[in-house]
C-alpha cells in the first residue's frame, strides 16, 4: 500500500532525527565553543609543548653568547613596543569579548592584564633612557614601569587561575558585563596614567616616591620576585590546567620567565641575551595571539557547519511531515470519492421506474467497504503517532517553544509577524516525544501565519505557557488573524477538512491525534481580541 | 435503438471503478472498467469507446500519459480525468491536450454526469 510505505519512512526518519535530538538541539552548549571553556585537544597540547621546547632550546642556544655586546640598536625598543602594544591589545580584545560571552568573572583580571600590558608598553618606550637623551629621571622611569608591567602581567594571570575554578557560573545581565568591560578598560587607562604621572614626577620626598624607589632600588631581589611570581603563576596554571586559553596563557608564562632568567643572567643592556630575552617574549606573545585568532575562526567554521547541519536536518523533518500529509491526503480521498459517488448511484438505481434493488444492495455494500478503508486509514495515522515509549523523555515544554520558535524565525519574519512569548519559568516537565510534539508547534505556528497572512496590520503571533489546575502543562498559540468561523470551529480538526487553497487538511488532524496520544487534549477557540487561539494540554510529569 | 453509448473506466482504485461504472449503468450507459492504462490500451473496446473517465496517478502509465497515447493512435476520444490529489503541473497538461473536464476525488456525480453528456454530444456531432 502506497501510504503505509511512505507512513513507515516517515517515522523511521524521525525517529532517528529524533535520536539525535538531545546532542544537537537546544541553545548550544557554550562549554564545546569558547576558548576560555574548551578544552585543548591533543594536537594544541603538543604544538603548545613544542612551541615551550623551542623556547627553551633558543634560550640555551643565546646562553653562552649572551654577554656579548651588540650595541645599541635605536629602532629595536620603538619597534618592539610597537608590537607589544599592538599584540597585547588585540589579545585584550578578544579576552573581553570572552567575557562578555560567557560572563566569567576569571577573564576579566587576565583581560586587564593584557589591556594594562597594551597601555604602559607606550611610556615604557618613551621614557626608555637612550631614546630621548639620558637622563637620571627617565632612567629610574623606565626602570620602574618595567618592574611594574612584568609585576602586573603574572598577578593578572594568578587572579585568573584563582577566579576560573570557583565560579557558579552565574549569569550577569548583559548589559552589566558590557558596563564591566567598559568601567575596568576605563580604570586601566587611568591606573596606567597615574602610574606613568607618579613615576615621572615624584620626587622621593612624597609617599609614593617612597614607593618608587624602593621599586627602583636592588635589582636583583626585585628580578627575582618577579621570577618567582612568573613561577608561581605557571605553576598554578599547570595545576588547574583545563582549556585551551590556560594552555597558552602557560606559554606566554614560559616566555616571560624566558625573558627574566636572561635579564638576571646578562644584568646589563645591548648584549645579546637582553635583545634575545626581548624578542623571545614577543615571540611567545604573538603565538598565543596567533593561536588565540586561528582557534576562533576554526571554531567559527565548526558552529556554521553545525548550525547548517543542524538547518537541514529541521527541514528534512518538516519536509517528512509534508509527504506525510500529501500522501495521507491522497489515500483518504479515495475512499470518500467513492462513498460519494456510489451514494449518487443508488439513489439513481432507486429512481428508476423499476428501482434495481440488486444494484443499490451491491452500491451499498461498496459504500460500506470505503468507510472501513477510512477507518483503517484513521488507524494507521493513529497507529504512527501511537505512544512509543522509547521516544519518551521528560521535556521542558519551555525550551520545546524556544526552539520551534527558533526554526521558525525565518518565516516569521519573511511575513513580519511579531512575536510574543510569555512562558511559566516554573513550568513542570511533560514526559513526550520531542519531535512529535515540535511538529504539533510548528503547524500551529505555520498555521497562525497563514491565517495572518491576509490581514493587514497587526500580526502578532502570541504563545503561552501556563500551569493549568490539576498537575497539567497548557500551551497556547494565538494569532491576530482573520479567525476561524464558529460554524465550522468543530470540523477543523477532521482529516482533510481546510481552509486553505493549497491545504491538505491534515496538519490539525494529526495534531489532535499526537496530542491525544500524550494524554493531551488539543482545542481550538476565537481570540479575546479577534484571531484565534489553539491551545493544548498535556499531563504534568509527576515523576520529577 | 441505437446502441447505448460505451464509457471506459481507468482506476487503479477498484472500488472507485465500481462506484463510476454504478453511477454511469445507472444513466444507462453501458460500461467497461479497467485497472490500468494499458489494460484499457490492448482492449478491444477501444474503438467503442465514446468516453473515457481516469484517474490521473496511476501505477504504470499515468492518465496524462494515456491520452497522449491515445492522440498518436489518432483516436479523439473525449477524455475526463479524476484524481485524488490535484496536481497543478499535470492538470496543466492534461488541459492543454484538450481534456474534457479534470475532477478533484471526492467529486459531485452531477458535475461527471454533465461532463459525460457533454462528451456525448460532441462525439454525436462529429
Amino acid at each position: 500500500m502506497k501510504f503505509r510505505a511512505i507512513a513507515q519512512n516517515g517515522t523511521s526518519r524521525d525517529s532517528r532525527a529524533g535520536a539525535a535530538v538531545p546532542a544537537t538541539t537546544g541553545a548550544l552548549d557554550e562549554q564545546q565553543i569558547l576558548l576560555s571553556t574548551l578544552p585543548p585537544s591533543r594536537g594544541q597540547k603538543r604544538l603548545a609543548l613544542a612551541t615551550i621546547l623551542v623556547l627553551l632550546a633558543a634560550f640555551c642556544a643565546t646562553v653562552p653568547f649572551a654577554a656579548m655586546p651588540v650595541g645599541y640598536i635605536r629602532e629595536f625598543i620603538p619597534a618592539y613596543a610597537t608590537a607589544m602594544f599592538v599584540i597585547s591589545s588585540i589579545t585584550s580584545a578578544l579576552l573581553f569579548v570572552q567575557f562578555s560571552v560567557v560572563h566569567s568573572r576569571a577573564l576579566l583580571p587576565v583581560s586587564g592584564g593584557y589591556l594594562f600590558s597594551a597601555l604602559i608598553t607606550i611610556p615604557w618606550a618613551l621614557t626608555f633612557p637612550d631614546l630621548f637623551g639620558a637622563t637620571h629621571t627617565a632612567g629610574t622611569t623606565w626602570g620602574v614601569l618595567t618592574r611594574i608591567w612584568r609585576l602586573v602581567f603574572p598577578l593578572s594571570v594568578i587572579g585568573y587561575t584563582l577566579l576560573k575554578d570557583d565560579e557558579g557560573r552565574t549569569a550577569w545581565p548583559r548589559a552589566l558585563s558590557y558596563f564591566a568591560v567598559l568601567l575596568s578598560a576605563a580604570g586601566l587607562l587611568v591606573a596606567a596614567d597615574l602610574v606613568t604621572w607618579l613615576a615621572t614626577t615624584t620626587s622621593e620626598l612624597t609617599p609614593s616616591g617612597l614607593l618608587f624607589s624602593v621599586i627602583d632600588r636592588a635589582q636583583a631581589d626585585w628580578n627575582a620576585l618577579l621570577l618567582l611570581l612568573a613561577l608561581f603563576a605557571l605553576a598554578l596554571l599547570w595545576s588547574r590546567r583545563r582549556s585551551v586559553l590556560d594552555l597558552w596563557l602557560m606559554v606566554v608564562m614560559c616566555g616571560l620567565l624566558i625573558e627574566l632568567c636572561l635579564i638576571i643572567l646578562v644584568g646589563r643592556r645591548y648584549v645579546v641575551g637582553w635583545y634575545a630575552a626581548r624578542v623571545y617574549f614577543l615571540v611567545s606573545s604573538t603565538l598565543v595571539l596567533v593561536v588565540l585568532l586561528s582557534e576562533t575562526a576554526l571554531l567559527y567554521a565548526r558552529l556554521a557547519r553545525s548550525v547548517m547541519a543542524q538547518r537541514r536536518e529541521r527541514e528534512a523533518r518538516l519536509m517528512t511531515m509534508d509527504v506525510l500529509s500529501a500522501s495521507l491526503a491522497h489515500e483518504m480521498n479515495q475512499p470518500l470519492a467513492s462513498i460519494v459517488t456510489n451514494a449518487d448511484a443508488a439513489s439513481r438505481w432507486m429512481a428508476r421506474p423499476t428501482p434495481d434493488l440488486d444494484e443499490v444492495k451491491a452500491t451499498l455494500e461498496q459504500i460500506r467497504n470505503s468507510a472501513y478503508r477510512a477507518r483503517d486509514l484513521i488507524g494507521s495515522i493513529r497507529a504512527m503517532v501511537k505512544r512509543d515509549d522509547r521516544n519518551r523523555a521528560a521535556l521542558d515544554l519551555n525550551d520545546l517553544v524556544r526552539e520551534v520558535l527558533a526554526l521558525t524565525e525565518r518565516e516569521l519574519q519573511r511575513n513580519r509577524v511579531s512575536v510574543e512569548v510569555e512562558l511559566d519559568e516554573h513550568l513542570p516537565f511533560v514526559n513526550g516525544d520531542r519531535v512529535q510534539l515540535q511538529q504539533v508547534l510548528v503547524n500551529l505556528i505555520t498555521n497562525a501565519i497563514d491565517a495572518m497572512a491576509e490581514k493587514k496590520w497587526p500580526r502578532i503571533l502570541r504563545i503561552e505557557s501556563a500551569v493549568q489546575e490539576p498537575g497539567d502543562v497548557l500551551i497556547s498559540v494565538a494569532d491576530t488573524g482573520k479567525g476561524i468561523d464558529p460554524k465550522i470551529i468543530d470540523r477543523i480538526f477532521n482529516p482533510l477538512f481546510t481552509t486553505k487553497s493549497n491545504g491538505m487538511g491534515m496538519g490539525l488532524a494529526i495534531c489532535r491525534s499526537i496530542i491525544e496520544g500524550h494524554d493531551g487534549r488539543l482545542w481550538a477557540a476565537a481570540g479575546a481580541e479577534g484571531g484565534s487561539v489553539f491551545q493544548f494540554v498535556l499531563p504534568a510529569n509527576t515523576a520529577r | 435503438m441505437q446502441h447505448a453509448p460505451i464509457i471506459s473506466i481507468v482506476d487503479d482504485d477498484e472500488s472507485m471503478r465500481c462506484a463510476i461504472k454504478s453511477l454511469v449503468t445507472s444513466l444507462g450507459f453501458g460500461a467497461y472498467t479497467f485497472a490500468s492504462a494499458e489494460k484499457f490500451l490492448q482492449s478491444q473496446h477501444l474503438d467503442h469507446t465514446s468516453c473515457v473517465v481516469t484517474d490521473l496517478q496511476m501505477p504504470g502509465l499515468n492518465g496524462v500519459e494515456l491520452q497522449k497515447s491515445l492522440l498518436a493512435q489518432g483516436r479523439r476520444i473525449p477524455i475526463i480525468f479524476v484524481t485524488a490529489f490535484p496536481e497543478e503541473r499535470l492538470r496543466a497538461r492534461a488541459i492543454e491536450a484538450g481534456a474534457l473536464g479534470f475532477l478533484s476525488k471526492p467529486f459531485e456525480s452531477e458535475t461527471l454526469i454533465k461532463l459525460i453528456d457533454k462528451a456525448i454530444e460532441t462525439g454525436r456531432k462529429t
